[in-house]
């Protein structure tokens, strides 16, 4: 059999404000052309000034992913030629990345893999080429947005490792927030290398797919990408490296370029750019803006808060989501009960309204307030369910919704006694038959006074008021 | 304000003035063709804020950006540019009050000595018609010695102000790098490369260089200007090695070192051994660097393309094969060639290595001298074409220049004597941030020897 080996290049647009070396705006979306001046357009004279911001965001990135960080941080030339590249080489990093020899844990499954991190490094993204018909348009908006590339060692073995990886990375860097991780959009964007040998006999010819836009297609291009090799390794095919594009609509890879055509970038020390050695005062704001990261996250929901590791899995996928779990927890709700809410109801009124957890008017604190008023039995788990929909509708506390709607559940047993009597008058055959031995027809009553009270009367309160009037 | 400045603010605020101004301006250029685009008019009648340098009106070299004014660089590639933008360092002396009245010509973007690599016009020395300005900024250089106008930018990036300044006779400074903000100086060389002044005297040079200087936010690379405020008495003097220097130029060395006895220096022998890498390194670096920094000319967002191109590697190519002089794309090559991969050792690397022992080799002698003294050039001003020297030879002689540029320290090309009706100019080289030490050897050499006027010349137009 054979061995595979599977390294990624992640690249992902930093969300500081402004560009990489200049002030214009980095943001998806506007007009063609409208977010560039001199500098990102590459005129004659212009020069780069390093945007800060971003290169603490890239200091954050390879500090999480336990990168040894750069004291002294230098860029580079690669010089390439590309229609959307305004100076025709990027300003990139080479000798003295970001960070260098970093890992990262991730769960495959029931197994946790530690994941090598080759290097981080910082640099700026090109324009967009847009072909309509026989004409080529171009669009230098994204043309200098900052951009961070992540290198892994050759650490993973199947398409779904690189899927989980992927997923795991995306979920960091938005917990960092320096990344929205979108890949539709092109925020987060993937190359795969993979490589088969026999086993034991270390790394074979590399392949590189290209521009992989979803996890899913990081999956089935390199599962593909692998069977393919193996078919020629059995066919004593010689495998050649390339670079490979994948076809999402026939389901497989396409090469795109062979070695011979590979370019020489002749990377160069970028002379604008003065190396940048981070203060000690940078590196303390590097710190401040660490959070606990999603794996130690979710292990310490489980520990702590007692979830299953499905139940932290889901919880712990958001930042914003973990945090509002926690907060709830902290007000005094059932962990499980919390997980519960969101993961089922929330969750369905979320997609519903197309709101997110942060944009919807349930706090952290409402939901807490609405458990513990089920838990005090003051409204039954329906009517919460009721409430839940008027705390969107009416963005009120559900103290507040019960009040003004009367939704307060009934649990006197005198008032449902009342309610009981009307029953039994108007299901006289119905009583009869329990009396008779017939006790299945009791939850027919209990439903019927649940009606009658308009869903009100506490369902305890009702079986042991029914079972002494009707039995006696 | 002194008579000099009086006259060149009545210029642009006294109508009569600048009409006879326009006419002597048009005389010379005939003649010798220093600019490229010449447009006093723009700002007559313009408020012009108070400052040291009120009034008077400057030129540009045609690689420095001019908001609205054409950014050419000498070059087919950029003949129809129109910037967009102004360089720091002349926003900085329009604040100081100057005025921008055109841009000269040059070498195709700064690479050459003689401005003969121009594609854009012919510039001549006002000496001798026959003869070069010198380059890559002889447009500036002879456009104030025909006394067009008090002072111009140039750029310097292996003596490229101080070289003309000698075959012109005028002052030119290449400051220390980083002090003036490379911003807007269209790149070839960056880290060689500086903004700096050619002028009539001395007072004025100073005064250009105090009001352009200055870190700037857009430069990542410029620094602010600390000087030690030493004041000079003893002399550094680069061993005459004659043979190396023509007859003329060594005449000129020799009557200069007289001058700095008399005046009461104390002069120092020193060697540089170093002298013979500081060619080679130059060229490696210079063209890694330009290789790179050419690289944006594409004739896609701007600048010359061709009529018809299949696919945007045809239109690149295309581009630069009709928009790029010989000159410009030899080194292109050159760079491209020493930055491949395998070789970066062997040559670019290797470069930089020299670099810093030219470097040890030069700053040793500051303990011992304030300034270090050298020639200019081998020669005085030689003749168009390759009769004098051809364009391999001309790179050689760089090699008294370029050593300032690899260093990053700032030198001082002053006007030293007249040999058979040429002007020929000494160097002065002096420690990161001490120009005032250059002034202070200049202003003391020029009460000696004033900058020469050249025939034809008129201090009164009017």
């Amino acid at each position: 059999m054979y061995q595979s080996f599977i390294g990624l290049e992640i690249h992902i647009h930093l969300t500081a404000e402004t560009k990489a070396f200049c002030g214009c705006n980095a943001r998806y979306g506007d007009e063609e052309n409208t977010n560039i001046c001199p500098v990102c357009m590459g005129f004659p004279g212009v020069l780069p000034t390093l945007n800060e911001k971003a290169i603490q965001m890239s200091y954050l990135v390879a500090k999480a992913l336990n990168c040894k960080l750069s004291p002294k941080t230098r860029f580079e030339r690669k010089n390439y030629f590309y229609p959307d590249m305004p100076k025709n080489y990027q300003i990139s990093q080479f000798t003295d990345p970001v960070g260098r020899d970093g890992h990262i844990d991730i769960e495959i499954g029931d197994t946790i893999k530690r994941v090598r991190i080759h290097d981080v490094h910082f640099e700026e993204d090109a324009g967009k080429m847009i072909h309509a018909g026989d004409m080529s348009l171009l669009d230098y908006n994204r043309a200098g947005y900052p951009l961070l590339e992540v290198v892994t060692e050759p650490d993973l073995v199947v398409g779904e490792d690189a899927e989980a990886f992927l997923k795991s990375f995306r979920r960091m860097v938005r917990y960092l927030g320096v990344c929205d991780g979108n890949m539709e959009e092109g925020s987060m964007r993937c190359d795969a290398n993979v490589s088969i040998n026999l086993q034991g006999a270390g790394l074979g010819e590399k392949v590189e797919i290209k521009n992989l836009n979803s996890s899913r297609f990081v999956r089935k291009a390199l599962n593909y990408e692998i069977g393919r090799q193996s078919e020629m390794m059995d066919a004593h095919k010689v495998i050649i490296q390339e670079t490979r594009l994948w076809n999402e609509n026939r389901d497989q890879s396409e090469p795109m370029r062979r070695k011979e055509a590979a370019n020489d970038y002749r990377y160069f020390p970028e002379p604008d750019l003065p190396p940048f050695m981070p203060s000690a005062e940078f590196l303390k704001e590097v710190d401040d803006s660490m959070c606990e990261l999603p794996f130690a996250r979710k292990q310490r929901l489980m520990s702590g808060h007692g979830l299953s590791s499905d139940q932290a899995e889901y919880i712990h996928d958001e930042k914003y989501r973990a945090d509002f779990f926690e907060h709830c927890v902290f007000a005094g709700a059932d962990a499980v009960q919390v997980y519960s809410w969101l993961s089922s109801d929330v969750k369905k009124l979320l997609n519903r309204t197309g709101l997110t957890l942060e944009k919807c008017p349930l706090t952290a604190e409402r939901l807490a307030k609405l458990i513990a008023l089920i838990e005090e039995g003051q409204i039954s788990g329906k009517i919460a369910k009721t409430v839940l929909d008027y705390i969107f509708e009416e963005d009120k506390d559900p103290d507040k919704i019960c009040d003004e709607k009367g939704l307060v559940q009934i649990s006197d047993p005198g008032a449902i006694g009342k309610i009981i009597d009307e029953v039994m008058l108007k299901n006289g055959d119905v009583v009869q038959a329990i009396k008779d031995g017939d006790l299945r027809q009791m939850g027919f009553l209990v439903g019927q006074v649940m009606q009658a009270s308009g869903g009100k009367a506490a369902p305890q309160v009702v079986q042991s008021v029914l079972k002494e009037k009707v039995l006696g | 304000m002194s008579d000099f400045e009086k006259k060149w603010s009545a210029v642009l605020s006294q109508a009569p003035v600048l009409k006879a101004y326009k006419n002597y301006v048009g005389t010379w250029e005939k003649k010798i063709g220093s600019f490229l685009e010449f447009d006093p008019n723009r700002n007559v009648g313009k408020e012009l804020p108070e400052g040291p340098l009120k009034g008077i009106p400057f030129a540009v070299k045609d690689n420095i950006a001019v908001k609205n004014f054409k950014l050419t660089c000498g070059s087919k590639m950029l003949e129809q540019l129109v910037s967009p933008y102004t360089a720091t360092a002349v926003e900085n002396l329009q604040k100081a009050g100057a005025v921008v009245v055109g841009k000269t010509n040059l070498d195709e973007f700064g690479m050459g000595s003689s401005t003969d690599n121009s594609a854009l016009g012919k510039t001549n020395n006002p000496w001798d018609l026959e003869r070069v300005a010198g380059g890559s900024s002889g447009g500036s250089a002879a456009a104030v010695a025909a006394g067009l106008v008090p002072f111009a930018l140039g750029s310097d990036t292996g003596g490229s102000i101080r070289q003309p300044a000698s075959f012109c006779g005028v002052y030119g400074l290449k400051p220390t790098y980083g002090v003036v903000s490379r911003y807007g100086l269209t790149a070839y060389a960056s880290s060689l490369e500086v903004i700096g002044v050619l002028a009539r005297n001395t007072e004025i040079t100073k005064k250009v260089f105090e009001s352009m200087k200055g870190q700037d936010p857009m430069d990542h690379t410029s620094l602010d200007h600390n000087p030690s405020g030493k004041s000079v008495k003893t002399i550094g003097v680069l061993k005459n090695t004659h043979g190396a220097l023509s007859p003329e130029v060594s005449a000129s060395y020799e009557a200069t070192i007289k001058r700095l006895e008399k005046a009461g220096y104390k002069l120092l022998e020193i060697d540089l051994p170093t002298l013979d890498y500081v060619v080679p390194a130059y060229y490696t670096i210079a063209t890694a660097e330009a290789s790179a920094n050419l690289a944006r000319y594409n004739g896609i967002r701007y600048g010359h393309a061709p009529l018809f191109a299949e696919n945007p590697t045809e239109l690149m190519k295309k581009s630069r094969h009709e928009g790029f002089g010989d000159e410009v794309k030899l080194r292109i090559l050159l760079g491209t060639y020493v930055l491949r991969s395998g070789f970066q050792d062997q040559y670019y690397v290797r470069a930089q290595k020299i670099r810093t022992a030219i470097r040890q080799d030069v700053e040793r002698w500051y303990s011992k001298a304030d300034v270090l003294m050298m020639p200019v050039f081998p020669t005085p001003a030689f003749r168009h074409g390759s009769t004098d020297m051809d364009p391999f030879q001309q790179k050689q002689a760089d090699l008294y220049t370029c050593t300032a540029n690899l260093v990053g320290h700032p030198a001082l090309s002053v006007p030293s004597t007249l040999e058979n009706g040429l002007p020929v100019g000494v160097q002065f080289m002096a420690p990161p941030f001490e120009e005032d030490r250059l002034f202070q050897v200049s202003a003391l050499l020029e009460k000696e020897f004033q900058a020469p006027e050249a025939p034809g010349y008129l201090t009164d137009w009017s």
